[in-house]
């Protein structure tokens, strides 16, 4: 065994794999004496002075101060034997074949190095064609305040189509998608969602980088609209449980969620006034009978249209939206009328209603029924909203507190319309009498708003004379 | 302007390949007298000689590994592998030695070696004769991966893969020898890797190589009667894999379908689709769907035309695609 | 295990382990006392860079060192055998070749270190990269052979190129060792195949890899094999010099064995407690190469004192040099990695390439 012995740099502490060397407190050629401290070392937590396992003259110092050196790694050599003769002037310890033979593993801070699963020189464990695997820490390297986050990817325009061969439209939603037309940029999750709640991503602007779709611009421009297209779904019965179970899909999730998302989010109060709707229906006859009118549906409904929408003119607040930052009040009225359909209840809106003629209106009314319960209302007829009506009375359903279509600040609900007991004149008579509920969001629509409106829709519909004064 | 089969277009490329360089010689087994098994060496061994034009020992990793030490001697070995399924006896010398040389060297030792290989099914053949093995050589970094799919192509990208300093794997579709097409052999050629787009379309894309060229081809234009205008890549260059051209085009028809006879998992077209979601997430209409050969051994031939892709389940999958 | 190696299978041998000269039948040299005296030099000096290199593994400056120590007179026999137009193709152990044909030590440690993949130009050198996979590099040499015979470099006895392949015992047992063998021997290529039996496969013994001695297999394949004791550089050289020149004058290829004794492990984690006898350690010592020659030359009294006191310095001052390379081996830069896949830079490389780029530059300063 060689006289010349290595000290390799020990684990000072918890898993220290390296230190730093400060200073050595001895020099080559000096006579040391057993645990005499012959190196200060730096590790994480504090400068730790080192003591030699061997005692001998310091034969080589084998990193200087300032180093970092690896757990492991020899730092000092120390001749044991000083008084056994001259060491051979040699860089290295110079050992002899017989030393370079490989006998058991012994002494570990000997010439032999690490065998096939032992800790090496530095610190890492042997294997037969390498250093062996490195530890490593689960600790990440600082990143630099300038470096350009995870970016998202610049989305390029497309190119323009190669004209060679442009025929029929393809099937399928993406119609608008033919040769040449701008694209549409959103991610699968966001179309998924606009093809649920209808919304063609053609009409919608986006907000996200680079201008794609967000699925907040989906849900602004829908404002919760419920969707079209999906068949109905079939309820499966189970005879085990004799219980029906009707998935929640489609036009039904999308009213749910535009009913919780209204409800719990708008404070509603629902005001109500019965009057004597008699010269209303006395007038539906007459309007039926007039030439304007050929072909052309009239309802009360259509007359009740006219009187919300003269009411909003004089109550201008009403119709409009509450946002967190600002009531945004609007001066078109996209009137919406809740219709039954096969698919469920869908809400489609009759754009400007307030520009249409009463003959305009009726046939925007009439389209807008018959589209519905054919199942074709798109989701462009439902978009953007401004006020609407629920008609009841069909059900014969006296009224009821209707729950505002979301982004919207008022609801009117027109129920059946009876033959009812009524004074006039301090005489009992047989009238013609209905109830209407408004609800409104009390955030937008105070108290005095809401009674002068439904009033006002009152007035027009007790005495339709009172619309040509207000025109 | 001769109307030439794939096999005699790779034949006048060889022939032009080696009137041009001294230093390129062929190598392979039965492809002197007999010209190859495939005819595609016919007739060379006469007119160039036996040193040039020599058959080899039935030792697959000796072709390849004596064409190492050849091109190491200044050479320019075209080595050919008889048929797909017999290239694993090479396979150790074309990845651990022939594919890291130029790295392992830092560009002091070049490997000009082409090596050839009939691939793909659809010809009736025993066992191992219809191999798709081109994903173990594209994953495999320091090659370069082709795969010709008509006359045309064949005779030129073979004459360019050979002037090449680095090592290509050379994919010859096999059922496609014997099919014939014009070739110019004055035209200019289009690059080695880049690929080309042989249909245009604005519907959907179909990405293809070697065999399954034609097959879409076909696709398209039985797809043209239901009113559907797809575009038809061929990739050409497998590795590197040209993304700008496939880009591109997917970019405009947000749809895209692969097709290879090669197996589903871990094929090519499972690259070409993660690398679409990731550069074109925004824009896709319908994911990437693949149309391939199934995640089994090659059955035997009276099953493999259910196996293999044809025009049927190619537009079964389009139809699907189109469905999103 | 079959032992089918008797103990007196013939073997070429010209120096005897005491250090007596022998006659060969059909192999015979004569050198000068200067050649012998540089035999002796080449051999210290090559164990010494073995030796410095295995020491550098142990402090960690290298991430293996496979030793040659035992077989230093197979590679420098066989080494100074060659003339400058051949053309060597080692394994990954044959530094003494490597120091014949004047590759910079310091360059094969760059490979055990982990910083490159062999640092020299093989053209240049004749000498071919260190090649890992075993016997691979057979059908390389046998191809290259095949090159000088198509630019018609055989015929003639000095200017004739010829080609050697190193191997060893284990390796003879690969399929591409016995490809090249059929190629070398249907195409009569201008070849030496060098097998060094060092005994050992890392573990495994010889009597696994053959039932008969090795040199027996080039019968089968129709050409001439003749085992030379590994140990002897003098045989080596002489056996080494004559299959070569018959190679380069086109009598096609030749299988040399070097019956030779692998004294350390197989690399340096290896353990060869675990599978070998002391005894048989014990007993290769006794046929040392150095030892003998150093015997030879106090015997033929053509050396001094100061000859050795020379030989010695100049291994020191090797050493040194050796270590001080070693430890000042910088890393390489890591975004090299994608300039030398190709030719030029795929679309790809330049992608990640860049990537990789700014992916680094985002660190903190100072951050480690």
């Amino acid at each position: 065994m060689s006289r010349v012995k290595q000290f390799k740099l020990p684990d000072l502490g918890e898993g220290l794999t390296e230190g730093e060397i400060l200073q050595w407190m001895v020099e080559v050629g000096e006579e040391i004496k057993l645990n005499q401290p012959i190196v200060e070392v730096e590790t994480a937590k504090a400068a730790v002075e080192v003591p030699s396992p061997f005692a001998g003259v310091v034969t080589q110092i084998h990193y200087p101060a300032g180093s970092t050196v690896d757990v492991g790694s020899v730092i000092i050599s120390v001749d044991t034997d000083p008084s056994a003769g001259a060491l051979e002037e040699v860089v290295s310890d110079h050992p002899e074949v017989a030393d370079m033979v490989p006998s058991p593993p012994s002494d570990e801070s000997g010439p032999l190095g690490a065998l096939i699963g032992e800790v090496g020189p530095s610190g890492r464990t042997a294997t037969l064609v390498g250093y062996g695997p490195k530890s490593v820490t689960a600790k990440r390297r600082p990143r630099s305040d300038t470096a350009p986050p995870a970016a998202v990817p610049e989305v390029a325009p497309p190119p323009p189509a190669t004209a060679a061969r442009v025929s029929a439209a393809a099937v399928g939603q993406s119609a608008a998608q033919s040769a040449g037309a701008l694209p549409v940029l959103a991610k699968p999750p966001v179309r998924k969602l606009a093809a649920s709640l209808g919304v063609d991503l053609a009409t919608v602007t986006g907000t996200g980088p680079n201008g794609t779709i967000t699925r907040a611009d989906v849900e602004g421009a829908t404002a919760g609209t419920p969707a079209v297209a999906d068949a109905p779904v079939l309820a499966s019965y189970d005879p085990a449980t004799r219980e029906r179970r009707v998935p929640v899909k489609g036009v039904r999730k999308m009213t749910a969620q535009a009913m919780v998302g209204s409800a719990f989010s708008a404070p509603h109060v629902t005001e109500f006034i019965t009057l004597d709707i008699t010269p209303t229906m006395d007038l539906v006859r007459q309007l039926k009978a007039l030439p304007e009118f050929e072909g052309v549906k009239v309802t009360p409904l259509l007359l009740v249209a006219k009187a919300v929408l003269l009411a909003v003119k004089r109550n201008p607040e009403i119709n409009s939206t509450f946002t967190d930052d600002e009531i945004i009040v609007k001066d078109y009225i996209n009137l919406g009328i809740a219709a039954a359909t096969p698919r469920g209840l869908l809400v489609p809106n009759i754009k400007d209603a307030d520009q249409l003629s009463l003959v305009q209106l009726a046939q925007a009314l009439q389209q807008l029924v018959q589209t519905a319960r054919d199942g074709k209302t798109s989701p462009a007829d439902m978009a953007r909203g401004t006020i609407t009506i629920t008609n009841v009375g069909v059900f014969g359903v006296d009224n009821g507190t209707p729950i505002l279509n979301p982004g919207e600040a008022a609801i009117l609900c027109f129920g059946a319309v009876r033959p009812t007991p009524w004074v006039v004149g301090g005489e009992i008579v047989v009238r013609q009498v209905t109830q209407l509920a408004l609800s409104f969001d009390h955030r937008v629509v105070d108290g005095q708003l809401g009674s002068q409106f439904l009033a006002d829709i009152a007035r027009v519909l007790s005495d339709p004379a009172t619309a040509l004064v207000w025109s | 302007m001769a109307q030439l089969t794939m096999a005699k277009a790779l034949n006048d490329g060889l022939r032009a390949a080696m009137e041009r360089d001294p230093k390129v010689v062929l190598m392979g087994e039965d492809i002197g007298k007999l010209g190859g098994v495939f005819r595609v060496t016919d007739g060379l061994q006469k007119d160039f000689g036996e040193d040039r034009v020599f058959d080899t020992p039935l030792a697959e990793s000796g072709i390849v590994g004596t064409a190492i030490g050849l091109a190491m001697r200044g050479y320019r070995p075209v080595c050919e592998i008889q048929f797909d399924g017999f290239v694993f006896p090479a396979y150790d010398q074309i990845v651990s030695q022939l594919a890291k040389m130029h790295a392992r060297s830092r560009g002091t030792v070049k490997m000009p070696i082409v090596i050839r290989i009939p691939f793909g099914g659809g010809i009736g053949a025993v066992e191992h004769h219809s191999e798709s093995p081109e994903a173990y050589f594209c994953h495999t970094p320091g090659l370069k991966v082709v795969a010709c799919s008509n006359s045309l192509d064949a005779h030129f990208m073979i004459q360019q893969a050979i002037a090449l300093d680095d090592p290509v794997i050379f994919f010859e579709p096999k059922r496609r020898y014997w099919e014939k097409a014009d070739v110019d052999p004055t035209a200019t050629a289009d690059p080695l890797e880049q690929a080309r787009v042989v249909r245009d379309g604005t519907d959907l894309t179909l990405i293809a190589y070697g065999p399954m060229v034609k097959t879409c081809l076909d696709a398209a234009t039985a797809a043209e009667e239901d009113g559907r205008s797809l575009e038809v890549i061929d990739l050409r260059s497998l590795s590197p894999l040209d993304f700008p051209t496939v880009l591109s085009s997917v970019r405009r028809t947000r749809r895209a379908v692969v097709v290879h006879e090669a197996s589903s998992f871990v094929g090519l077209g499972a690259e070409i689709s993660a690398r679409l979601s990731e550069e074109l997430y925004y824009e896709m209409e319908a994911p990437v769907l693949r149309v391939t050969g199934y995640d089994t051994p090659y059955p035997p031939s009276r099953v493999e035309e259910e196996f293999l892709p044809d025009l049927d389940r190619v537009l079964h999958v389009v139809d699907r695609s189109l469905a999103y | 295990m079959t032992p089918a190696d008797p103990a007196d299978t013939p073997l070429v041998q010209l120096l005897t382990p005491e250090g007596e000269r022998r006659q060969h039948p059909d192999y015979d040299i004569d050198l000068t006392d200067d050649q012998y005296r540089d035999f002796y030099r080449d051999l210290v000096l090559t164990r010494r860079i073995d030796i410095e290199a295995t020491a550098l593994q142990r402090q960690g400056e290298l991430g293996i060192w496979a030793a040659l120590l035992g077989q230093e007179a197979a590679q420098v026999g066989s080494g100074r055998a060659l003339r400058p137009q051949d053309f060597a193709f080692p394994t990954y152990r044959e530094h003494g070749v490597a120091w014949c044909r004047e590759i910079d030590p310091i360059q094969l440690l760059g490979l055990f270190r982990g910083v490159s993949n062999g640092g020299w130009d093989p053209n240049e050198k004749k000498f071919a990269l260190y090649t890992i996979v075993i016997g691979s590099q057979t059908l390389h040499a046998t191809g290259y052979a095949m090159g000088i015979s198509k630019d018609g470099a055989v015929g003639d006895a000095e200017t004739g190129e010829a080609v050697i392949a190193y191997f060893g015992d284990g390796a003879s047992s690969q399929g591409d060792v016995n490809e090249a063998f059929v190629w070398a021997s249907v195409y009569n290529s201008p070849i030496v195949f060098f097998c060094q039996n060092n005994q050992w496969g890392i573990s495994t013994p010889t009597s696994t890899q053959s039932r008969i001695p090795l040199y027996k297999r080039a019968e089968g394949f129709g050409f001439p094999g003749v085992r030379v004791d590994g140990n002897d550089v003098l045989a080596t050289y002489a056996v080494t010099r004559a299959a070569l020149d018959a190679a380069r004058t086109g009598q096609g290829p030749t299988l040399i064995e070097a019956y030779t004794y692998r004294m350390g492990a197989h690399t340096t984690s290896d353990d060869p407690t675990r599978y070998r006898l002391a005894s048989e350690l014990e007993a290769w010592k006794l046929k040392d190469p150095l030892e003998r020659m150093k015997a030879f030359l106090y015997k033929q009294q053509i050396v001094d004192a100061a000859f050795f006191e020379k030989v010695e310095a100049d291994a020191d001052e090797l050493a040194a040099r050796i270590r001080k390379g070693c430890l000042e081996m910088a890393d390489p830069d890591p975004s090299v990695m994608f300039d030398q896949v190709y030719e030029e830079m795929t679309p790809l490389l330049r992608e990640q390439a860049a990537s990789f780029q700014s992916y680094h530059a985002g660190f903190a300063e100072g951050a480690h």
